[in-house]
């Protein structure tokens, strides 16, 4: 902490004569304490999974959800200070309903994510606010299907002038966004405590190649939030997840919860393929 | 063209007549509708023993002209409930926006129970109401179809007046003369609902359809229709009406070969 | 330069419209093409007796020569218990142009269990009698188009009517009719409830002729005075007709009950 005691991290929007905006980098340790999140750009949709720590045993399981949804096919999962989170959420809410206002139809994800970048970075440049203590991961399914205008009541010309260009558009969109205001597009993203892990876990899965299909992908989300998940320094958690399909998959486009049938089925490979690894250790010291 | 810039562009009195600069009045009275411009005819409906049939055509009149020949009138909500549109055409989009904005904040409360056809119905009737008191009426005849609370079907109607009722059958506009007194004598009452079959209503609106083609001028033979059950909505918006037989015009003075 | 874009148009040459820029709005009244009001038809009545209030409505709903339906209730319970209005002891009927009656039902529904929520007590029918003429008064310049009739039992136990103009004037009588048969029923209702035009048998004739005096009517002689009312309406009103909503108010509660009607 080179910052401490030079002055320079008392005041947000300031720099420092190295050119950092400390109080920019202690939003970022913020995030460093939260939950794992993680997300899943697969060939057929998005999977957004978080490792939701539980604070009380009084509180209710399954309950109090921390993915949100954006318009009808975006989600949004964050690391760091909860109720930034929900400001967050709240304001890409906006953000959606302000562009559907103006343009009839859903606002594209990377729209989105260039928006609440922006809204973000403002955050960085007044002394009168602080940064998010967030890092946010965004993911959304742009329908690759003709979306109708909202209120459109006819199907217009099928030729000609006005009619409709054919051609493959939409797919699945994935984004990061940081304390700084910072975003960048991503083949995976992760966030929070265990985000080191969960990185080399996604490279791991060549997502650039794109063969990933959504359903492998909430198999391998659910075994990297166990993966990055330490059980000895943490508390318990819960695994939250949710999804975003094509529009003729499992969720028709929209984020919804990943059922729960599912998430437990990928929960329990999560588990088994952990004991694997674990065996592996123990034979690997036994041959020692 | 002259050396004087007020003057280009602007359309010579002598030549077109002087500009009735009225129209760009900011200040005075508020014009608010006054009139539908665009406008659907009727929208008929029927309940059955667990849910409802809903139908409307797909035109799109502009005063005598049929204007828009594939206008779709029924407008799914949340897939329980189906809202049709009588009247002015541009407030029933701006209605099913209005309604598209609450169906995406209503799913951003992670659970609880979606709103219903009666929800939707209060909702609907207080925003037709609220907008006659303020001299600016949405100008339209909705009829809300779906199930209530209890599962029980549901189906009623709001106006531009803000007016309300339900009954076991509906019909907007024309259909409220040529429509409904078909429906009734099959469903005359509540307690006759239960013993209504589903077919027997879709059959009986389908045929309540046909005789408003027949006699309704602003009316045409494509329509959409939409059963509404538990079990959700099944619409179909590119519908033709089947057997008809305009043998009887034959015998009506001016429609046939007999002029006089 | 600036002069040339901001003066006045050329005194010579052609007539250029900015030239004749109207600077007032047309004169003349401006027509307005939408009537914010409907009749919804249908008739209300109700007589007050010593320990009970009746209110009745016929439950059919018109535009028109159109029936919209044949079962619209005319009567509301005010301010019992959620949505049902469990132990309400004050009952509002509207008839007039519907969408205003809801309105209005509403709020003072509204206002009545807002006034339990806060003083821990019921409102007295006379307190939200006078409650909804204000409302009513309140919009005395784009009225709600309605006749209210407010009943309940007042503090003594005794029935209480109050009747209502759309614009709040409001009276506590002993029997109103109201809405599109109010004509034909109300002079009925003088003549059987407060005996106008009969006498004592047999009085004399001139200053010696006794009014017959007026007595409390017992309740179930007043129902049958009620639905003779409904029924003789329905023959003569095309607005009147398909049911018949009743509502006692005594001290046990109110008594709610159906009867069909005619209808033709």
């Amino acid at each position: 902490m080179t910052s401490i005691g030079t002055g320079y991290d008392l005041q947000n929007s300031v720099f420092s004569p190295d050119g950092r905006n400390f109080q920019v980098e202690y939003a970022v340790k913020a995030v460093e304490n939260g939950g794992t999140a993680v997300g899943i750009r697969c060939k057929d949709g998005v999977v957004l999974a978080l490792e939701k720590l539980i604070t009380s045993k009084l509180l209710k399981p399954e309950a109090n959800k921390r993915i949100a949804t954006v318009d009808r096919n975006i989600g949004v999962v964050s690391s760091g200070l909860l109720p930034d989170g929900r400001h967050f959420v709240s304001r890409a809410r906006d953000e959606a309903a302000d562009w559907r206002r103006l343009w009839k139809g859903p606002i594209p994800t990377a729209t989105l994510a260039n928006r609440m970048g922006s809204y973000v970075q403002a955050y960085t440049l007044y002394s009168s606010v602080r940064p998010f203590g967030i890092t946010a991961i965004v993911g959304g399914w742009d329908s690759e299907a003709d979306v109708p205008v909202d209120g459109e009541v006819g199907s217009g010309p099928k030729v000609g002038s006005g009619g409709k260009k054919e051609g493959a558009h939409g797919g699945p969109y994935l984004y990061m966004i940081e304390p700084s205001g910072l975003y960048w597009g991503y083949y995976g993203a992760a966030t929070g405590k265990g985000r080191q892990i969960a990185k080399s876990e996604l490279e791991k899965l060549n997502l650039s190649e794109g063969n990933l299909s959504l359903e492998e992908g909430v198999k391998e989300a659910a075994r990297i939030i166990y993966v990055a998940h330490d059980d000895n320094k943490d508390k318990e958690f819960e695994l939250e997840m949710t999804w975003i399909s094509s529009v003729d998959g499992p969720t028709k486009g929209r984020h919804e919860e990943v059922p729960k049938e599912i998430r437990e089925e990928a929960e329990k490979l999560a588990k088994k393929a952990l004991e694997g690894d674990d065996d592996e250790d123990d034979e690997e010291k036994m041959e020692e | 063209m002259n050396h004087l810039p007020q003057a280009w562009g602007r359309p010579r009195d002598d030549v077109y007549g002087a500009y009735d600069q009225s129209h760009f009045q900011m200040g005075g009275p508020n014009q608010h509708t006054q009139s539908p411009i665009v406008t659907g005819t009727s929208v008929v409906a029927a309940k059955f023993k667990d849910g409802i049939v809903i139908a409307a055509d797909n035109l799109a009149s502009y005063g005598s002209l049929a204007r828009f020949t594939d206008v779709k009138r029924l407008r799914k909500f949340n897939d329980q409930v189906v809202v049709g549109f009588g009247g002015d055409v541009s407030d029933m989009q701006y209605l099913d926006r209005l309604l598209n904005s609450l169906d995406i904040r209503e799913n951003y409360g992670s659970d609880g129970t979606p709103l219903n056809a009666k929800n939707l119905h209060t909702y609907l009737s207080k925003v037709m109401y609220k907008r006659r008191s303020d001299f600016n009426p949405l100008w339209n005849h909705l009829l809300i179809a779906g199930l209530d609370g209890e599962d029980k079907p549901f189906l009623a109607s709001a106006d531009l007046l803000g007016t309300t009722f339900s009954a076991p059958t509906l019909a907007t506009g024309f259909g409220a003369h040529l429509a409904q007194p078909i429906l009734r004598r099959s469903i005359p009452d509540e307690a006759a609902v239960p013993n209504v079959s589903r077919e027997e209503a879709v059959l009986l609106v389908k045929e309540a359809m046909k005789v408003l083609f027949y006699r309704d001028a602003r009316s045409m033979d494509k329509y959409s229709i939409a059963v509404v059950t538990k079990d959700g909505v099944e619409l179909k918006q590119d519908e033709k009406l089947e057997s008809q037989s305009w043998a009887f015009a034959e015998g009506i003075r001016g429609y046939g070969t007999q002029v006089n | 330069m600036a002069s040339v874009f901001s003066g006045a148009p050329p005194q010579s040459g052609p007539g250029y419209s900015f030239k004749q820029t109207p600077t007032e709005a047309p004169s003349g009244t401006r027509q307005h093409g939408f009537y914010p009001y409907t009749d919804n038809g249908g008739s209300t009545l109700g007589i007050s007796g010593a320990d009970f209030t009746i209110l009745a409505g016929d439950t059919r709903h018109t535009s028109g020569y159109n029936i919209n339906t044949r079962y619209a209730p005319k009567l509301f319970k005010i301010g019992g218990e959620g949505p049902d209005n469990k132990g309400a002891s004050i009952v509002l009927s509207v008839v007039g142009f519907a969408a205003d009656g809801e309105a209005l039902k509403e709020r003072l529904d509204t206002i009545v269990k807002m006034y339990k929520y806060q003083h821990g007590k019921p409102m007295s029918v006379a307190a939200c009698a006078q409650r909804l003429s204000h409302i009513l008064y309140g919009k005395r310049f784009f009225p709600y188009y309605v006749h209210a009739i407010l009943g309940g039992l007042d503090e003594e136990g005794r029935g209480a009517l109050y009747s209502y103009d759309p614009v709040g004037s409001y009276e506590r009588e002993q029997c109103r009719a109201a809405g599109a048969a109010a004509s034909l029923i109300m002079p009925f209702l003088d003549n059987q409830v407060n005996f106008k035009n009969q006498y004592v048998p047999d009085s004399g004739s001139g200053h010696e002729l006794q009014e017959k005096p007026r007595t409390p009517l017992d309740q179930n002689h007043v129902l049958e005075l009620v639905r003779d009312a409904f029924t003789s309406a329905v023959e003569r009103h095309i607005e009147v007709g398909d049911g018949l909503q009743v509502m006692i108010i005594k001290k046990e509660g109110i008594m709610e009950a159906f009867h069909p009607l005619k209808q033709d």
